[in-house]
């Protein structure tokens, strides 16, 4: 499930109010999000949890809960 | 670039083929199809008199495949399946199409450095169709990797996705998510698939000989003598210039859409009114589409996020970068290199100009503005016009002598027309008045033919024709290709090559 911290992170980079972020949560619904600030969210996801990610693990992510389960192994 | 026999789409013999190879499909079950299918593209590529060229198809098929089996079946050796069957491909491109260019620059710079020592400059090859059929076959295995498709079991399907015939000289660049399951061999052809296939390569042989093949001349004689022309001549023969690479393109690729067509295939459409565009990003949105979201997808994306921590100018430079490979995939000269570091550094600096925009239109009244997007529209036009100088000159030297001939010498070269200088020459291009006439009102037709096609859903190939009423009558529309017909026949040029083969 995505949490409260992650869905905080996008929003805040994205300069949303509020969405609604689940799992299942791709780029193309979410307004703002385009390959210009996805790139801002990497890097703010990054700065936020203090963790690296290789590029080959951020392109194969398909949505929200991908990138979340990402940052959980990242973390554990 | 061409043998006798060949197989161009604009012969009389391309016809022929088409009419043998659809008999040949009819009389194959739908699950052997690809055994018809394959052997045309196979003897379409031989056709062109290249031996090497199928024996080139004809490995990189096989080791495209198996690397496609061991990404998906081995995970241990998913690295260097990946990396040898990119190295595969790029050796293919590099070696058929860059050694010429690459010895002659390492010589240059011998020379620069005082050394004596050469190396020896080969023979230039062809490459018909290998930039192409390459970037398809990086794409699959970039796919197969990352789990967007599964690894195609099957040789025979396999080989035909990287050489069907209606793509393989100069695309559309097809994804194996869209393209490999229609070979499968449970696609139907119908009734709507042949009328639409006809329509589509009629239309493209129409933008192509009649209209792209007629503003050729004007273009040839004014970038064949750069130097003897003023800047108003070279500003309308590039305008021609765009007209005609669109239309040679857009034809060409209409041609192959419909090709494909026939035989119940749809391929992918790679032309959205670009000049239409209101910035040079929505330009790369709208022209040559495959290619764009190639380098999109392969070549920018994982840039892109490789450059992240340069934070602001991470996006800026890969665009730069991703650019610079579009202008050498283009060719292997300077000019291309030129031509892509020019969009490149457009759209770099586009991405940096963002926030500033807003507050300039406010600034400027043009944020609510009506006259906004025409504004756009022409700027963008205009800056794409720039570049293309930089992609028709026959050499860098010439692109930038013109380009600076454009900028300084519009105004007195204006100037020198209101008082009344040698329009023949200048504005007509030394074509006379009729024909400069005849293909300004070409262009025109060409321009509004494609729209009511666009509008009509025939060259937009994921709509339905038969989800929408006809937006002329029978009659209105029988007359209108009854006029394309005869066109063709008639008023057709002696049909050049096309122009994105030589890429």
């Amino acid at each position: 499930m995505v949490s409260e911290k992650l869905k905080g992170v996008i929003l805040k980079e994205l300069e949303l109010d509020d969405w609604d972020i689940q799992d299942e949560t791709t780029a193309e619904t979410v307004p703002g999000w385009d390959s210009l600030s996805h790139v801002r969210i990497v890097n703010a996801v990054e700065d936020a949890y203090r963790v690296r990610f290789r590029t080959s693990e951020i392109v194969r992510l398909r949505n929200v809960g991908q990138l979340q389960e990402l940052l959980d192994k990242k973390l554990s | 670039m061409s043998a006798y026999g060949a197989l161009a789409f604009t012969s009389p013999l391309f016809l022929l083929f088409l009419l043998g190879a659809l008999g040949a499909t009819a009389v194959f079950p739908l699950r052997h199809r690809w055994v018809p299918l394959l052997t045309a593209s196979y003897l379409f590529y031989a056709s062109w008199g290249v031996g090497y060229l199928l024996a080139v198809l004809g490995s990189l098929t096989v080791a495209t495949w198996a690397c496609g089996l061991t990404l998906e079946r081995d995970e241990r050796r998913q690295g260097v399946a990946l990396a040898a069957g990119i190295a595969v491909a790029l050796g293919a491109l590099v070696g058929l199409r860059y050694v010429p260019f690459l010895a002659d620059n390492t010589n240059r710079l011998l020379e620069v450095g005082g050394l004596r020592t050469r190396v020896p400059v080969p023979e230039a090859l062809s490459s018909l169709g290998v930039s192409y059929y390459t970037l398809q076959a990086i794409s699959y295995l970039v796919d197969v990797r990352y789990g967007v498709v599964g690894a195609e079991r099957h040789l025979g399907r396999f080989a035909l996705h990287l050489s069907f015939f209606p793509k393989l000289l100069q695309g559309p660049i097809e994804r194996a998510p869209g393209l490999l399951p229609q070979l499968s061999g449970r696609v139907q052809v119908r009734g709507v698939d042949l009328r639409a296939g006809t329509q589509l390569i009629l239309w493209g042989l129409f933008q192509k000989i009649v209209v792209a093949d007629r503003l050729a001349p004007f273009v040839a004689s004014v970038y064949g003598d750069l130097r003897g022309h003023s800047a108003l001549s070279i500003l309308l023969a590039t305008y021609f210039f765009s007209a005609q690479l669109y239309f040679d393109f857009a034809g060409y690729t209409d041609m192959a859409l419909g090709a494909a067509r026939l035989f119940g295939i749809r391929l992918t459409q790679n032309f959205d009114s670009p000049y239409l565009a209101r910035s040079v990003a929505e330009f790369w949105r709208r022209w040559h589409i495959s290619l764009s979201t190639w380098l999109l997808d392969y070549v920018f994306r994982p840039l892109q996020l490789s450059l992240r921590d340069w934070r602001t100018w991470g996006t800026p430079a890969a665009l730069v970068l991703t650019f610079l490979a579009s202008g050498v995939w283009h060719g292997a000269s300077w000019g291309f290199v030129a031509w892509g570091l020019l969009h490149g550094v457009y759209l770099g600096t586009s991405i940096l100009y963002r926030r500033p925009q807003g507050k300039l239109h406010r600034l400027l009244g043009l944020k609510e503005s009506l006259l906004l997007a025409p504004l756009q529209v022409a700027v963008t036009f205009h800056l794409v016009c720039f570049s293309w100088v930089f992609f028709r000159a026959p050499s860098l030297d010439g692109a930038v002598w013109a380009a600076g001939r454009l900028i300084r010498g519009l105004p007195d070269a204006l100037v020198r027309l209101a008082r009344g200088g040698d329009v023949d020459s200048v504005v007509y291009l030394g074509q006379g008045r009729g024909a400069f006439v005849g293909a300004v009102a070409l262009v025109v037709v060409g321009a509004l033919l494609r729209s009511y096609l666009r509008r009509a859903g025939v060259t937009q190939e994921r709509r339905e024709r038969t989800t929408q009423p006809p937006l002329a009558s029978t009659w209105v529309r029988a007359a209108v290709y009854a006029w394309m017909v005869y066109l063709i026949a008639f008023a057709g040029t002696s049909a050049q090559g096309f122009i994105y083969q030589r890429f």
